[in-house]
């Protein structure tokens, strides 16, 4: 038994670009949410139809997560968070269907989306106070705390991916020592236990997570 | 005393799992954290049962952060079971 992503082909031949299960199923999640927006886009009303209305649920529900933390910017970052959300999300509902992977239980593809939200909390912090205040804030309090404040910064998007592609392989690996020694119908319970209840909760904490920091980089 | 190359890897192994089982002694601060936070937010829905939603999301992202430490020993352990 061995974890993670698995080589099925090579891109173009070459040995340094790998094409992995967890990359196929990461572009299904993106194709999926393509057509997902086109087939809503088509027809916006004012009264909205079923599907539109399920839409505007999700995206209020993410809305207000983000007032929670930066209150009247939640239309400003709602592209990028609102994104984030449903892309790790609907990579956790494309787990539980068996013969795919988990997108998310592939540390690059974690690593790829903390790394995403670490550039653009550094982008906002500069944009916000300018070169000069952001790098005095590395010195504060004293100057020896340098080194300290700038690992400390360093380690969030590291603490940002494990958390996520830690508890995403956990939960695969209970369920595949499960199907070692019980097959049929024990796993099932398990895949919603790990898969959609610990996902979705996983989903929201990764999207919280990602709001906190942009709020720490924009607010000082 | 020869250590034939089998014997020499079989001890690296039995380092390797050991350690693996080991570090995952850290899994015991995360429960205590996450069983704290959780008994916490009881408490504060006990108190303030209208708050129940507000409190519920504060104290699952307090879990998870708390739980950082028990995931770092886990891809550590993974890492020392799988790569040995």
């Amino acid at each position: 038994m061995q974890p993670g992503p698995k080589v099925l082909a090579y891109f173009l031949g070459n040995e340094n670009l790998p094409i992995t299960d967890t990359l196929l199923v990461s572009w299904l999640a993106v194709i999926l949410l393509i057509i997902f927006a086109a087939l809503v886009k088509r027809r916006l009303k004012m009264v909205p139809g079923r599907l539109q209305a399920g839409t505007e649920i999700l995206l209020t529900f993410i809305v207000e997560q983000i007032e929670s933390m930066m209150p009247g910017a939640g239309r400003k970052f709602i592209p990028f968070i609102g994104t984030i959300f449903m892309f790790v999300g609907i990579a956790m509902i494309l787990g539980i269907i068996p013969g795919l992977v988990n997108p998310a239980g592939d540390i690059n593809a974690a690593l790829a989306m903390a790394l995403m939200v670490f550039f653009y909390s550094q982008y906002l912090a500069i944009k916000k106070n300018g070169v000069g205040v952001y790098i005095k804030g590395f010195f504060e309090p004293i100057f020896l705390m340098f080194p300290m404040n700038v690992l400390g910064e360093l380690a969030k998007p590291i603490s940002h991916s494990f958390r996520l592609f830690g508890n995403v392989i956990g939960g695969g690996i209970v369920i595949s020592l499960l199907y070692q020694f019980a097959p049929w119908l024990f796993p099932i319970p398990l895949h919603f236990w790990f898969d959609l209840f610990m996902g979705l909760v996983q989903v929201l904490i990764f999207g919280m997570i990602a709001i906190s920091y942009i709020s720490v980089a924009i607010s000082d | 005393m020869n250590l034939s190359p089998e014997l020499f890897d079989a001890i690296i192994k039995a380092g390797a799992y050991l350690g693996a089982g080991i570090g995952m002694i850290a899994g015991f601060g995360p429960g205590i954290g996450q069983g704290y936070a959780a008994g916490k937010g009881v408490e504060a829905v006990g108190r303030q049962p209208e708050a129940r939603a507000d409190i519920t999301a504060t104290m699952l992202l307090g879990q998870a952060v708390a739980e950082t430490t028990g995931i770092y020993s886990f891809i550590i352990a993974l890492i020392l079971i799988f790569r040995a």
